[in-house]
């Protein structure tokens, strides 16, 4: 008989063997014979593990026996030991019926807790999803206060302007420049430029209804000798952009934009953003109800230094007249107003009014 | 000589174990492998043997206190109280005992354990793909198929590597 014939002829006997049935009949050649009776001393060792936990069960056992604790010791006496578990459950629960995947010996008891917790979270999870399906039919709006930094401001006649020509000192006091909508060139005290190839009537974006000015300068500043100020891109002032005073913009005073500052402020640079402290739901329009209309308004307001909504205007419209419940509701929000200076400003923000029908 | 000693640290460690159990992990660790072989001899059942096993060490950990040192082995013992297990067991499920109603005599519990326990030691000793094989086809009782992949071996190596493994176990057990 041929090597491999001899090497296939006892992998089958042992194939046999070890599933507990019968040979085919057929006679084994005299070596597999003998090493059969060998395998079959074999296949009756330990399991690699089983030592290992036997001795952690014994440790936990001399422990508690150590520790004096009359109740392990009755327990561990009277009560007959857990078979331990065939070896089908160790691999299908290595954590719960074997020695775990690691080194460290399994604690049933987190299995259980585990359990119960994952119990819990899925009851939860559970009867949340009941609640959504029962109330599925009722309309909850949900409100978002969002304050949004990153969009332009539109002009609306309030605001301010600032400027100057990089000078040590500060604007000298005087009054305001004239009033123009599109001011070709920015008030200045002290001309740089003597005989300029191109003049223009020097103005600021302003109401234009006050006086005309008599000696140009910043009505805010304290009185200096002839200076254009500190700030920059022209004009009067600590600001820039061609105004009279600290702001940003061809108008006058704080702000920007254009305009007579100390009007509307936004959110950063020392300002703090209004916080809403009430906020009433918006009412859903029937109309949006039976069609299942849903969506976000996106409105536009001025919080006021005594907390309520100044101004409201529309930045994104949801249809339906729902941009008017949303107008309508956030109307009566109230806020903490924002802070400048530790002194409450007009702030402007956005706010998404979001409508959804769970 | 060397049996005196041996006999003298015996006595000291189950002295040790009756004052701390915690010091019963070295009588287990020395006796272990022995009643095992002991009671898979008997019952032919890996996880039977396993249960048993368990359960001896557990017995003798419970009633390490009333042990009386007389000069007997302490795994002379500890094969009673297998040999009560054994006997138990059989006759909660029915079965006819082979036993003795006393249990098997220390002499003859201790015929036949030497070879199973020694086997464990010769598997240790084989190369290391032959003991691979061995682990996985007898103890894990994995296909030929199954090892050959974890192997990356062709099935028909594994096949001779299986019958090389067995020779040489049967050689060794016939030296010694």
């Amino acid at each position: 008989m041929s090597p491999q014939s001899v090497y296939e002829q006892l992998d089958g006997a042992v194939e046999a063997m070890l599933l507990g049935i019968g040979g085919n009949g057929e006679p084994l050649d005299p070596s597999v014979t003998q090493l059969l009776g060998v395998a079959d001393e074999v296949r009756c060792l330990p399991w690699p593990q089983f030592k290992q936990r036997l001795r952690i069960e014994l440790q936990a056992t001399a422990a508690s026996l150590h520790s004096g604790d009359a109740t392990s010791r009755a327990r561990s006496m009277a009560v007959p030991r857990q078979p331990l578990r065939p070896a089908a459950q160790e691999q299908i629960l290595p954590t719960l019926f074997g020695t775990g995947y690691g080194n460290y010996p399994i604690h049933r008891s987190s299995f259980m807790v585990s359990a119960v917790l994952h119990l819990v979270l899925g009851g939860i999870v559970l009867a949340a999803g009941i609640w959504i399906a029962r109330h599925r039919q009722e309309v909850t709006q949900q409100v978002m206060y969002l304050i949004r930094t990153d969009q332009p401001l539109p002009y609306d006649g309030k605001g301010g302007g600032g400027g100057g020509d990089h000078d040590v000192m500060p604007a000298s006091k005087g009054d305001l420049a004239m009033a123009s909508d599109e001011p070709v060139a920015p008030p200045v005290i002290v001309l740089r430029k003597e005989n300029p190839k191109l003049k223009a009537q020097q103005a600021v974006v302003r109401p234009p209804d006050i006086k005309m000015p008599q000696n140009v300068g910043d009505p805010l500043a304290a009185i200096f000798p002839p200076s254009n100020g500190a700030g920059a891109n022209g004009g009067i002032g600590s600001g820039a952009g061609g105004g009279i005073g600290s702001g940003f913009g061809p108008g006058v005073g704080p702000g920007y934009g254009g305009g007579m500052g100390g009007g509307i402020y936004r959110v950063g640079g020392g300002v703090s953003p209004p916080l809403a402290t009430y906020t009433p739901d918006p009412d859903y329009t029937e109309e949006a109800r039976k069609s299942k209309h849903q969506g976000t308004v996106i409105l536009w307001i001025v919080v006021g230094p005594d907390g309520r909504v100044w101004d409201i205007k529309l930045r994104r419209s949801l249809g339906m007249g729902l941009d008017e419940k949303a107008a309508e509701a956030v109307r009566k929000w109230r806020f903490q107003p924002g802070m400048k200076d530790g002194h409450p400003v007009a702030v402007q923000v956005n706010v998404e009014v979001n409508f959804r029908m769970y | 000589m060397r049996a005196v000693l041996a006999e003298a640290d015996e006595r000291s460690l189950i002295e040790a174990a009756q004052r701390d159990p915690r010091r019963f992990a070295e009588l287990y660790e020395q006796n272990v492998d022995r009643v095992y072989a002991f009671v898979v001899s008997r019952i032919f059942d890996r996880d039977a043997a396993e249960d048993l096993t368990a359960e001896v060490f557990h017995q003798a950990l419970a009633n390490i206190g009333q042990f009386e040192w007389r000069g007997t082995p302490f795994i002379a013992w500890l094969l009673r109280i297998a040999s009560n297990a054994i006997a138990d067991r059989w006759k909660r499920e029915g079965k006819y005992s082979p036993l003795p109603d006393g249990g098997l005599s220390e002499t003859a519990a201790l015929d036949g354990t030497e070879r199973r326990m020694m086997l464990t030691q010769m598997i240790e000793e084989l190369p290391a793909d032959q003991k691979l094989v061995v682990m996985r086809r007898f103890i894990a009782q994995r296909s030929v198929r199954e090892i050959a992949a974890e192997m990356n071996r062709s099935e028909g190596a594994v096949k001779q590597l299986q019958f090389r493994a067995l020779q040489s176990l049967r050689s060794r057990m016939g030296e010694k």
